[in-house]
């Protein structure tokens, strides 16, 4: 009576929260009130894919919807992005029937790395996808081991887990688990044969603290680890990117399937693979697979084109307190050819409120920017001194940089004058406030 | 003067932008005309500590503190005895722990750190993670920081914070933070606490002339963007704490 209640509530309350355009998580909250167990009690489908970690999540869970249904399958899953608890089971009872049994061939769930755990306590996933794990948000995440440590009680004896075989710490995971698929890649175009970057997450071994070697590096620590005391070392893979060109924005998995890029990123590379193996490893052909992932543009995007004057420019968005992510994006500019403008907008760290948290722009790998192309770097936003005082400390020219506060007047400053390619470097929180002030391609 | 800074296990404990306080000290040293070296530690590897002006260990992780301790012990007696004679130090985040008589883990593990301080700390499964606003003892301004920590500290006598209007300190909600012993300073303020405090920063460059029977000059240079950064994060701050008292 409870579970009819229950999903009855949460059904109502996903049509008015639609009616009236608000988020998912409250319908999932109403019923977990009335029925804590809800999820215990409904009959989910053969296959449920989770998938969490640092970054790629909603880009991975997209693919491997894309290609799942593109494979014939139904597939339910919290498009809206609301990952704790509660958006869970939005997602699952606004798909049941009110006999509690949940309509499609795969259940698939982007879940918040810190709250897998509550999540998949009434059930589990039966293949587990944990992109990576790094530095990420540090005032709510702690560091990545916390993250490590919470996720860790969410993994189900009998789940098979999807992991990263190039990531020292979230490949942790395989330890004293049975069923593993790995997923990595082969040296290609981007490798090099040390980490990189202003930290070294990945020095010491994450089990027994022993240094660790490298046999190659795709970028900061990600790459093939070797612990030198306990034998933690980068594992076969099942799936694997053979052969990758950034350049020509083309990539080889399992020496077969060749896939064109729509965005050249490393991490684009990653969040293709996972979603590769994970829709394999629920008996998705290669073919269609690689049909789908081919050229697939992703609806959350993080690369926004736009013009500002004579300027064609390029918004890379980076969460903040993600120096991964920035670094990432930071590559990407250095790569180009072309004489360029770069624009770093760091004007709220925390949408709510100010915070003195500017730690993490101390690890992010500005020297990156160094470069002869990148022939100016506008820092603004609020924390600009900060931006300013950290710019201080790489070897870029002190005249190549310009600080100005203000977004709207950095904007003003660019479109007087010049014609070069410009590239800005924010966040989430931050975009809009530059993308008020330029034309938007579509 | 030739400066010799000591920086311990740079890989290992190196959250939250640690580093920079070694870089942001370098480089305010050299400017006021002194030749700065920095020596780091790398656990197992034999170490000098004679001679030293700074002390510098980062945060690290629990995991991290933990292998830290373990190499950080051999250095126990070198480290009190430079502390003793007026060393300058600082040791941030977790590293303040290994400071203490000793650390207990979450799962109940007890740990004997150095002692140079009387205070305990306990670890646990949750972070306290705000925005620190507060007094300390060493000058007027106002000290800002960010709390990201799972330990609670009692025991200090000498807190480097002395009061807290905002934020979590050794022990709880606005209790004091950090410890102080001579001229070494600890906190589990996270990151680059030099870098977000410029009187911190010349608090230290003094100490470091003064155990050299130096004087700096009577104004130290202040950068701008520093300057600038501090007084914008320590209004923000102190308007939110404002706004909570009503
Ligand atoms: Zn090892």
């Amino acid at each position: 009576m409870r579970k009819l209640l229950a999903i009855l509530v949460c059904k109502l309350g996903r049509a008015v929260g639609r009616l009236v355009g608000k988020g998912s998580s409250l319908p999932g909250k109403y019923a977990l009130k009335i029925c804590p167990d809800i999820l215990r009690r409904v009959q989910l489908p053969a296959h449920v894919i989770a998938v969490t970690g640092s970054n790629g999540k909603t880009s991975t869970v997209e693919m491997i919807a894309a290609i799942l249904r593109s494979g014939g399958k139904t597939v339910v899953y919290n498009e809206e992005g609301s990952n704790q608890i509660e958006g869970v089971t939005t997602t699952v009872l606004t798909h049941a029937t009110l006999g509690g049994r949940v309509k499609a061939d795969v259940l698939l769930i982007e879940s918040d790395e810190r709250y897998a755990a509550r999540s998949f306590q009434y059930f589990h996933p039966t293949e587990f996808v944990i992109t990576n794990l790094y530095r990420d948000q540090l005032t709510r995440n702690g560091h990545p081991e916390w993250v490590y440590d919470a996720i860790l009680p969410a993994i189900h004896p009998d789940t098979k887990l999807i992991l990263n075989a190039d990531d020292p710490l979230s490949s942790c995971f395989a330890q004293d688990h049975e069923n593993v698929k790995w997923f990595g890649l082969n040296p290609c175009s981007i490798t090099g044969d040390k980490p990189t970057g202003v930290y070294h997450d990945g020095a010491y071994c994450p089990l027994c603290h022993a240094p660790m070697e490298y046999d190659y590096v795709h970028y900061n620590h990600i790459g093939a680890y070797r612990c030198t005391k306990c034998g933690h070392a980068k594992p076969a893979t099942d799936y694997t990117v053979t052969a990758a060109d950034l350049d020509q924005g083309r990539l080889t998995i399992d020496g077969a399937v060749t896939i064109q890029l729509a965005f050249r990123s490393i991490y684009n590379v990653y969040n293709i693979l996972a979603a590769y193996a994970a829709c394999r490893e629920v008996g998705i052909a290669a073919d269609t697979a690689a049909g789908v992932i081919n050229n697939y543009i992703l609806k959350n995007g993080r690369m926004q084109k736009f013009t500002l004057g004579a300027h064609k420019g390029v918004l890379l968005t980076s969460k903040h307190e993600n120096s991964i992510a920035y670094d990432t994006n930071l590559r990407y500019i250095a790569a180009s050819k072309e004489p360029c403008t770069v624009l770093v907008i760091v004007d709220a760290v925390s949408r709510k409120y100010f915070t003195s948290e500017t730690s993490w722009l101390w690890d992010i790998d500005f020297d990156l920017l160094n470069v002869p192309q990148v022939g100016r770097v506008i820092l603004a936003g609020q924390y600009c001194n900060d931006l300013a005082l950290r710019f201080s400390f790489t070897g870029i020219p002190r005249e190549k940089l310009l600080v100005q506060p203000d977004i709207a007047a950095a904007a003003e400053t660019l479109k007087a004058e010049g014609g070069e390619q410009v590239y800005v470097v924010t966040c989430f929180s931050d975009r809009d406030k530059l993308l008020a002030h330029v034309v938007k391609e579509a | 003067m030739e400066l010799k800074i000591i920086h311990f296990y740079p890989d290992l404990m190196s959250l939250y932008g640690s580093y920079a306080n070694v870089a942001v000290l370098k480089r305010y040293l050299e400017e006021l005309g002194n030749t700065v070296t920095v020596e780091t530690v790398v656990p197992g590897e034999a170490a000098d500590l004679s001679g030293a002006d700074f002390l510098f260990m980062g945060a690290g992780t629990e995991r991290a503190q933990k292998a830290a301790l373990a190499d950080f012990v051999r250095y126990g007696e070198a480290v009190k005895a430079a502390a003793e004679n007026g060393t300058a130090a600082l040791f941030a985040g977790t590293a303040m722990e290994l400071l203490g008589k000793t650390i207990t883990a979450a799962d109940g593990t007890v740990y004997e750190s150095i002692g140079l301080g009387s205070f305990t700390s306990v670890q646990g499964r949750q972070r306290f993670v705000e925005d620190v606003y507060g007094a300390t003892d060493l000058y007027s301004e106002a000290v800002v920081g960010f709390m990201n920590k799972c330990s609670s500290i009692e025991g200090v006598e000498t807190p480097l914070l002395t009061t807290l209007d905002m934020g979590f300190g050794n022990s709880g909600e606005k209790t004091p933070e950090g410890f102080r012993f001579q001229n070494v300073l600890a906190s589990e303020l996270t990151g680059p606490i030099l870098v977000k405090n410029p009187r911190l920063l010349e608090h230290v460059v003094r100490a470091i002339y003064a155990r050299r029977s130096q004087t700096p000059p009577a104004e130290l240079p202040r950068w701008a963007y520093a300057e600038e950064a501090y007084t914008i994060t320590e209004e923000q701050l102190r308007l939110r704490w404002q706004k909570a008292q009503g």
